[in-house]
């Protein structure tokens, strides 16, 4: 498998002393990530490589943590507002998750509009799961009808952060928000159900981009927020290859777990060995020297 | 209600029906409309889990152990952590009610003839390949209809429709413990019986404290290897086994049901392994059902158990010396049928969950006076 690229890009100033999101240099930053991910010449002509102007994009974002340990709305309107830009209409547009009360939860004013951008969650009236029941290995679950039926392109687009089962919760496990039964499939740190999950035909023909919202990381205690355990690492993660994003994610948790003193994710029986099961599947990269991680602030 | 709610809650209800289980007809329409109302989840403080800083918590009902940080669910997808409480989402939300035959539990030494109001909740704690009830069992209580239907309503149900058992069945009642266990509780102070239908995976301490209030217990033993349970089940063998013992020692009513699987539990080796440990734990006198396999959920690619797998399944049980040996979902088999193990003559006589005339007095067989084991009344 070729060398897959990750770009990481740090905001100066991202957050303002109150925590807020700058949204200006937010903006710069999904730019500057985008540009550099496709070597084009902005964030419009990388979307339109990725993405067909017909295409119907979901944004699946992970909204369990609540208000402070989210997607923040302004980080996944500006993606949104992006891919306008780059020509897919505003109502081909998704940003979504599995409940409108953890959307709510999370900041989101939820909407609905049949002409323009749709934020909602799959347990919306008239949506719901398939009934069909997808099988593949040792997944059995009905997918939401937004992964499976809405949506012809996807951008996982969620924040980096240490799980308690899973070691890392980032790009690829952000999916098992959009299957029925997710509780089943945390035994064993995840593995190999993250990667068989993402590998379903509903994931991995339609996943096009990972972004790890990395403003703030949770790298102790997670997936549930916890202050004293969180870095504002000012920085989104881009690739093209869902399995080197969340490795470099990866290595970043454990670094901030280092800086504090905490035992490694290995030394604590959570090392997120689905990474390595992806990448024996051919889901992407999991070793560093296949992975070209390129660093940028802006 | 709205019309529409009224339509979808009845369509909820129905869906055993659909699945083939159901021999009698279910509850009203106007019976489930009266028990609509707010079917918003529940959030009763669950009984069985340890609190542990940063707002974490263990589960400590079924083997799993569940370790869990704030707003997480367990395995069941039934519990939530809630800022550091664990909360049952399910206490009072039964998403299927029927009233059923106790025969078709199966129980078949238990008050024999006899109706049984079943009542569910979504969720199971382990995740069986070849479930027969996912659709309920293998789903979050906010992906299903259910209905506001507490433990006093269950009751007085049970009263209106004649029922004198309630059974906890269809899905895994372990995870409805606290409905269940109140249920129960109620059910008693009404002299009405409670039965549990359940996979055993449950931890010493909480099913000791259920069988003070329940009256028979059956046991799905998914098979007799680790590996299967591994594989096919997601869950421990070994806890099942306890808990078998466990609810023999506690000397209320048990029955053992083994769903003969074709090449993954069907083995003349296991079956016979099977045998032995239950004559050598629990003595002969414990019936056991041989049921018979049909392709579902996950498990599609395996043909119908062949009557003769469990026509030979039952003869090494037999063999072993186990005296109550049923086959099961073969309908009007004669090893449906109660033989008295002394004369071999038929005392209770079944076709599906139709009973012939029961030869039993004051629980003996009637032509020879063996004592048959059982609650007969």
């Amino acid at each position: 498998m070729a060398r897959s690229k990750v770009v990481v890009v740090r905001g100066k100033g991202v957050l303002t002393q109150e925590g807020d999101i700058h949204q200006e240099k937010l903006s710069r930053m999904y730019n500057r990530g985008l540009q550099i991910l496709a070597g084009l010449r902005n964030s419009a002509e990388a979307l339109s490589l990725l993405f067909k102007k017909n295409d119907r994009v979901g944004i699946k974002i992970n909204t369990i943590a609540g208000r402070k340990m989210s997607p923040r709305p302004d980080v996944s309107l500006t993606l949104a507002n992006l891919l306008e830009k780059s020509g897919i209409p505003q109502r081909n547009i998704i940003i979504w998750d599995r409940t409108n009360r953890e959307l709510k939860d999370a900041g989101y004013h939820l909407s609905l509009n049949r002409s323009g951008l749709k934020v909602l969650g799959t347990d919306t009236d008239g949506i719901g799961y398939s009934t069909e029941l997808t099988s593949h290995l040792n997944i059995g679950s009905l997918f939401s009808l937004i992964q499976s039926n809405m949506i012809t392109a996807s951008i996982s687009l969620a924040v980096l952060k240490d799980h308690g089962m899973a070691g890392v919760t980032a790009g690829m496990k952000n999916y098992f928000g959009a299957i029925h039964n997710p509780n089943k499939y945390h035994d064993f740190n995840c593995d190999p159900f993250i990667a068989e999950l993402f590998e379903t035909k509903y994931i991995k023909k339609k996943h096009k981009l990972s972004i790890l919202d990395s403003l703030i990381v949770q790298y102790h205690l997670g997936p549930s927020f916890h202050s004293r355990w969180t870095k504002k690492y000012k920085a989104l993660i881009f690739s093209l290859d869902p399995v080197a994003a969340d490795f470099v994610g990866w290595q970043l948790i454990e670094k901030f777990r280092s800086e504090k003193g905490l035992a490694s994710l290995k030394e604590e029986m959570r090392e997120p060995g689905y990474l390595k099961t992806a990448e024996k599947m051919g889901l992407g990269n999991a070793h560093l020297d296949n992975i070209q991680i390129i660093e940028e602030e802006v | 209600m709205k019309r529409r709610q009224f339509f979808k809650a009845a369509g909820g209800a129905s869906l055993l029906a659909t699945t083939g289980l159901i021999n009698q007809p279910p509850l009203s329409l106007m019976d489930l409309y009266a028990f609509s109302g707010n079917a918003n989840l529940s959030k009763v403080e669950a009984r069985y889990y340890n609190k542990h800083p940063d707002r974490e918590i263990e589960c400590v009902l079924c083997p799993r152990f569940c370790k869990l940080g704030d707003k997480e669910r367990g395995y069941c997808g039934v519990r939530e952590n809630m800022g550091g409480i664990y909360y049952t989402l399910v206490y009072g939300k039964a998403c299927t009610v029927y009233v059923d035959p106790i025969e078709k539990k199966p129980l078949f030494h238990f008050l024999p003839t006899s109706s049984a109001l079943s009542i569910a909740t979504a969720g199971c704690n382990v995740n069986c390949k070849f479930c027969q009830n996912w659709e309920i069992s293998q789903v979050r209580p906010e992906q299903i209809q259910h209905f506001d239907f507490p433990p006093r309503t269950v009751v007085e149900y049970a009263q209106k429709h004649k029922s004198p058992i309630i059974a906890y069945t269809y899905s895994e009642p372990v995870i409805f413990y606290e409905y269940m266990y109140d249920t129960s509780l109620e059910a008693r102070k009404k002299g009405i019986k409670s039965v549990v239908i359940t996979g055993g995976h449950i931890n010493p301490e909480p099913l000791e404290e259920l069988i003070k209030v329940v009256d028979a217990i059956k046991i799905d033993l998914k098979a007799f290897s680790q590996d299967f349970y591994t594989s096919y089940v997601r869950g421990e063998l070994q806890p099942v086994l306890e808990a078998i013992k466990i609810v023999h020692k506690k000397r209320i009513w048990l029955e053992i049901v083994y769903l003969v699987i074709p090449t993954l539990n069907d083995s003349p080796k296991e079956i016979r392994s099977l045998a032995q440990w239950i004559m050598k734990e629990i003595g002969p006198d414990v019936p056991i059902h041989f049921s018979r396999f049909n392709p579902m959920y996950l498990v599609k690619n395996l043909p119908q158990t062949p009557v003769s797998t469990l026509e030979r399944a039952r003869r090494a049980a037999l063999d072993e010396g186990l005296n109550y040996v049923y086959i099961g979902n073969v309908w009007s088999h004669e090893a449906e049928s109660t033989f008295c193990p002394n004369c071999k003559n038929i005392v209770i006589p079944r076709k599906g969950y139709q009973i012939g005339k029961i030869e039993l007095k004051q629980g003996r067989c009637k032509f020879c006076n063996n004592r048959i084991p059982g609650i007969w009344s």
